[in-house]
C-alpha cells in the first residue's frame, strides 16, 4: 500500500485512495473527500497548463504534521494526503484529501480544515501557464 | 558553509535556486538575508518566510550551525 502521505508527479486515482482508507479499519462510517483540479481560466485568462514546485522535503514533513494533527484534532480513525507536483494541464487533479471517522461530521470538518492549512502552510508554489505569459500565483483566501 | 535554497517565483527572481553563503562563527538568520538582500532586491520583495534546515523560522535572530540549510519563501500556493 502506498504512503498516506505523499508528493509525486504522476497522477492519482481518488478511488485507490479511498479503498485505502477503508482497507485500515471497519470502525469507519463517513469518509469526506477533497479533490482539487486545475481549472482552465484564472482571472478572466486562459490557462493551458499549471507548474508546481515545491521545498519536497519541508512539504512532505508538514503533510504528516497535517494528518497527525488532524487525526488527534477531529477523532479520526486515518487521513490520506496526496499532492502532484510538475506540470499539470488543465482539467487534470491536483491535490486530493480523504479523512475517515465514525461519523460524517468530523470527516467533512476535518478534511475542510487540511486543505485550509495545507494552503498556509505546506510549501508549494504554483505557476500559471497561458497563451499570454506564465505568472506565478498569488494566494487567494 | 551556508546552503541556501529558492523555490517557485523567488527562484526566478535570484535566477538560481541554490546559492552558498560562507559561514561565520555567531552568524544568524538575518545576517544571511542582510548578505543576500541587496543583492537580490527583487527577489526579497517577495519573502514573507523562511526555513532553517525544514523548519518554520519566525524569529530572524535565530543563530545558525555550520551547513545549514536555510530557505527564503513567498507565501505558499500550493493545493
Amino acid at each position: 500500500m502506498q504512503d498516506p502521505v505523499r508528493i509525486q508527479r504522476e497522477d492519482f486515482s481518488p478511488d485507490e485512495e479511498i479503498r485505502a482508507l477503508l482497507a485500515g479499519s471497519k470502525r469507519i462510517g463517513g469518509i469526506a473527500t477533497f479533490l482539487g483540479c486545475a481549472r482552465d481560466f484564472s482571472e478572466g485568462r486562459e490557462v493551458s497548463e499549471i507548474s508546481f514546485d515545491a521545498y519536497e522535503p519541508m512539504a512532505v514533513a508538514e503533510m504528516q504534521k497535517l494528518r497527525s494533527e488532524a487525526i488527534e484534532r477531529f477523532g479520526l480513525i486515518d487521513a490520506r494526503i496526496v499532492h502532484r507536483l510538475g506540470v499539470v494541464r488543465a482539467g487534470d487533479s491536483i491535490v486530493f484529501i480523504a479523512t475517515g471517522a465514525e461519523h460524517r461530521a468530523p470527516a467533512l470538518q476535518a478534511c475542510q480544515w487540511i486543505i485550509d492549512e495545507l494552503k498556509e502552510r505546506v510549501p508549494i508554489w504554483k505557476k500559471e501557464i497561458t497563451p499570454q505569459g506564465d505568472c506565478w500565483v498569488t494566494p487567494h483566501p | 558553509m551556508i546552503t541556501v535554497l529558492f523555490f517557485g517565483p523567488v527562484a526566478e527572481r535570484v535566477g538560481a535556486s541554490r546559492l552558498e553563503v560562507e559561514f561565520h562563527s555567531g552568524m544568524r538568520l538575518q545576517d544571511v538575508q542582510a548578505h543576500l538582500q541587496p543583492r537580490y532586491p527583487e527577489a526579497f520583495a517577495l519573502v514573507t518566510l523562511a526555513a532553517v534546515n525544514g523548519e518554520h523560522v519566525r524569529d530572524r535572530s535565530l543563530p545558525l550551525a555550520d551547513n545549514s540549510e536555510v530557505v527564503f519563501m513567498s507565501k505558499f500556493s500550493g493545493g
